[in-house]
């Protein structure tokens, strides 16, 4: 007779009970360990305050404002306590229009898709904060409030006899960078709270233990870049979209300077008094038409030769964490912006000193093109605030609406020089661009860097989207080995005439008065060398 | 019966069939978001095939498509093989599970885990490249020219997707016992078998994968978009992104739609090549009949 090992029925009842209990387990253990991914941290709930704020539904007009860095509640950069500043501005201002309620919102708005759906649809935030060159793309939709108007009237939050007291214009500290932001059509289409500006930031104990001192011009500035190669040390981090960006417009102005009186064909009445000789799509349009800016201009070959030259004292990986590997010490050099400095003063991991400077001249020691004058502004305007459609939504007439004049005003209200220092100095960024808030010590160096002249133009900021987008990707390739010189080349002529064509019929330009300038200016540009397909 | 679909078809209609037509119906026009829109015949379609992207995509899309048939045709299938062969039931039924948990992993986590675990500055690659001794070689794999498309077609190594191994699994599983005898008797063991046999067998769930894989790859860009953005320069840049970009980015709607009706036809010619073609074992036994 074989023995059975069947189990008694009470055991394999006691088995079905025990993993029945253990299913529940587990799914009860799922739940909560939803519930607490799910439960909204501290500075989520300090962000959300406003939300529940009492009488905030039962005000008039809701103004909806998307502050980028100076989001309340939030830390920026993980750093500090969370931001209180806008809140206490709001506050105060709720005070003055009891009508009115403003709204922080958090979106993407360097995200252009989101950008494009929202205004298109009418349902952007009131008050927005974007580079205005990317205003300039759509100006001809209406999404947009022109701000001239406001500009020079007085800001009523302003006592008299102060700055700003006469027109709201004059309370703008770095005037020409400001004013220099009126879109080619004439109009003021922002309000400049801040400004950013690039430097180079540099480990003082590596360029000690190095013997290593800072450079008067861009020799030594390269010749400090192989010592620190051959040391073992990276030279510098930097990525590629900063160089398409501040490396293509320095060193294209280090080059053309010298024959900028040839070819700046014209003198905008109101922007060419703060940007002197600053060179708009329609002017390179034209130029380009007559070879400038092609594989047969020298000059624009030689930009492109000299971000290659510098690249390779770069970091191998153009996607690493640049932040990290500065901080950790794994690099001598980090060219970036301002922004940096919160990091650099509040993250207890940066454990030596530190300085910036601003990326030397050029002279014709270095390169023949180059006529050795000071290295121009690339940074200027950061926290640029725009008025949109949804502003006037009560009467859906600009001229009629009270929501839009109280938008209006709660940028007049933001701009007096309390609530600016308020705002802008709550982080270690940003330089206050009203006279009367003071930037930060830590600033002061890209305060200086700041009364330095303004690019000659900016090449990511004047043509279409889909320029940049091939302009960034090609050279990006070009700079890290994956097309040659020559094909490059052959991209970017290729991209300038789709966007150069494509900017004179969006805008409708008129080139001929360009045309006649060009002959005027014949006369200077015959007693130049190296000119495009000329030499 | 026609009233019980009725529901189902709107729904269908709204969501599918109106904006295709939509899209295609704006592909005849230069329409930006925002803006006034204004005929041009054929013009996008015409512009396109200048496109400068055009030429760099496409090799793209067919280098990705190539060897994603290659994966979805190979390992889940001998996996799956290895799966059926296995004698115990509880280890079969084990290894099936295993093998499928990993679909639980978002693909959006599941790409920045390659990201930054594996192709990062001190991921797993590199890192290994350090411990022997070479650093010289370790870099940005998706940031190199050289690298980035092979570091984006082995993600997902070793290709061992749930969903797939279960397909063939099941294709295994309806193998009647009948042909496995015979085919024994016939002396037909191992591999030989496996070929001559089972590959043949499955054909109609091969079929269903590579069809997949094709609309898969050829609509996909979410990848590319994540990891690449289809950089650098264009070495991974693919139609999909690139009608994403012109959609959302430049604002050129009329043009985008272009672009996915050529993406659309190129699926629906791909479709029909591979069910005329690509014969299953219900179509030889049909022929056979």
């Amino acid at each position: 007779m074989a023995t059975s090992t069947v189990e008694p029925d009470y055991r394999q009842g006691e088995r079905c009970r025990l993993a029945k209990v253990m299913r529940h387990f587990v799914l009860i253990l799922i739940l909560g360990l939803g519930a607490w991914a799910l439960w909204p941290r501290e500075d989520a709930k300090a962000g959300s305050s406003e939300a529940t704020r009492e009488g905030s539904a039962s005000r008039k007009y809701t103004i909806r404002m998307a502050p980028g860095l100076y989001m309340p509640g939030r830390r920026p950069m993980n750093l500090g306590q969370p931001l209180q500043g806008l809140y206490k501005v709001r506050d105060e201002f709720e005070k003055v229009f009891p009508d009115t309620h403003i709204e922080f919102t958090e979106v993407p708005v360097s995200s252009r898709e989101y950008l494009v759906t929202q205004l298109a649809a009418e349902q952007a935030p009131d008050i927005l904060n974007v580079n205005v060159e990317d205003v300039w793309q759509d100006i001809q939709k209406g999404w947009y409030v022109p701000l001239d108007d406001y500009l020079t009237q007085p800001n009523p939050f302003i006592p008299q006899g102060k700055p700003g007291s006469k027109e709201w214009w004059d309370q703008f500290k770095y005037q020409s960078i400001t004013r220099g932001l009126g879109a080619p059509d004439g109009k003021m289409y922002c309000v400049t709270l801040d400004m950013i500006e690039t430097g180079i930031f540099y480990n003082k104990d590596i360029f000690k233990r190095l013997g290593l001192q800072l450079p008067k011009d861009w020799t030594e500035f390269m010749e400090i870049h192989r010592k620190l190669k051959s040391a073992g040390v990276t030279p510098l981090l930097a990525n590629t979209s900063d160089m398409a960006d501040w490396g293509m417009d320095l060193i294209f102005d280090q080059l053309y300077n010298e024959i900028l009186p040839g070819l700046d064909l014209a003198k905008d009445p109101k922007r060419e008094v703060y940007l002197d000789g600053y060179l708009d799509w329609d002017e390179l349009s034209f130029l380009f038409r007559q070879g400038y800016f092609t594989k047969r201009d020298p000059r624009f070959v030689s930009v492109f030769r000299e971000l290659k030259t510098w690249r390779q004292y770069f970091q191998k990986n153009m996607n690493s964490d640049l932040t990290k590997l500065f901080v950790t010490q794994k690099a001598a050099m980090w060219w970036t912006s301002s922004y940096a400095v919160n990091r650099m003063v509040r993250d207890p991991d940066v454990k030596f000193d530190w300085g910036v400077f601003y990326l030397p001249a050029m002279t014709k020691q270095h390169n023949r093109f180059a006529d050795g004058h000071d290295q121009v502004v690339i940074g200027g305007p950061a926290t640029q605030l725009e008025v949109t459609n949804s502003a006037y939504n009560d009467t859906d007439d600009p001229k009629t609406s009270v929501k839009l004049k109280r938008t209006i005003a709660f940028l007049q209200f933001m701009c007096t020089p309390e609530n600016t220092h308020r705002v802008v100095n709550e982080v270690l960024a940003l330089l206050p661009n009203i006279i009367g808030a003071e930037p930060r010590p830590e600033l002061a160096p890209f305060h200086e860097f700041l009364q330095r002249k303004y690019t000659t133009t900016k090449w990511l900021y004047t043509f279409d989207l889909r320029f940049n987008e091939i302009y960034r990707r090609m050279l990006d390739l070009y700079l890290n080995d994956g097309i040659p010189e020559g094909e490059f080349m052959e991209w970017m002529e290729t991209n300038l005439k789709t966007a150069t064509d494509t900017v004179v019929r969006r805008k409708q330009l008129d080139l001929s008065p360009l045309e006649a300038k060009w002959k005027e200016l014949a006369p200077i540009r015959s007693k130049m060398t190296d000119l495009a397909g000329v030499n | 019966m026609y009233a019980m679909l009725t529901p189902t078809f709107t729904l269908l209609a709204v969501f599918s069939l109106v904006p295709f037509l939509w899209a295609f119906w704006t592909s005849f026009f230069d329409y930006e978001v925002g803006g006034e829109s204004r005929f041009v015949g054929f013009a996008n379609y015409v512009e396109y095939l200048t496109d400068p992207t055009l030429v760099s995509s496409f090799v793209n899309l067919g280098f990705l498509t190539a060897f994603g048939l290659l994966t979805v045709t190979t390992a889940p299938l001998i996996i799956a093989k290895l799966i059926f062969s296995l004698r115990s039931e509880r280890a079969r039924y084990l290894y099936r599970v295993l093998f499928l948990i990993p679909i639980v992993v978002p693909g959006v986590a599941g790409l920045m885990i390659w990201q930054g675990m594996i192709y990062g500055d001190t991921g797993f690659l590199n890192e290994l490249l350090r411990l022997v001794g070479r650093e010289d070689l370790t870099r940005g794999w998706l940031s190199d020219p050289q690298t980035v498309i092979w570091a984006i077609v082995f993600i997902g190594f070793p290709f061992a997707g749930g969903i797939n191994i279960l397909i063939y699994y099941a294709g295994l599983a309806g193998i009647a016992e009948s042909i496995h005898e015979a085919s024994e008797l016939d002396g037909a063991r191992g591999i030989r078998k496996f070929i001559r046999i089972d590959v043949p067998l499955v054909m109609s769930q091969m079929k269903l994968l590579v069809i997949m894989t094709v609309i898969g790859t050829v609509q996909g860009f979410e990848g590319m978009f994540i990891l690449t953005k289809g950089g650098p320069g264009l070495k991974t840049m693919v139609p999909g992104l690139w009608m994403y970009m012109n959609a959302f980015s430049f604002q050129r709607m009329g043009y985008a739609c272009a672009i996915g009706v050529i993406l659309f036809l190129i699926i629906l010619g791909l479709t029909i090549l591979n069910m005329k073609y690509f014969r299953s074992s219900e179509d030889l036994t049909a022929e056979n009949a």
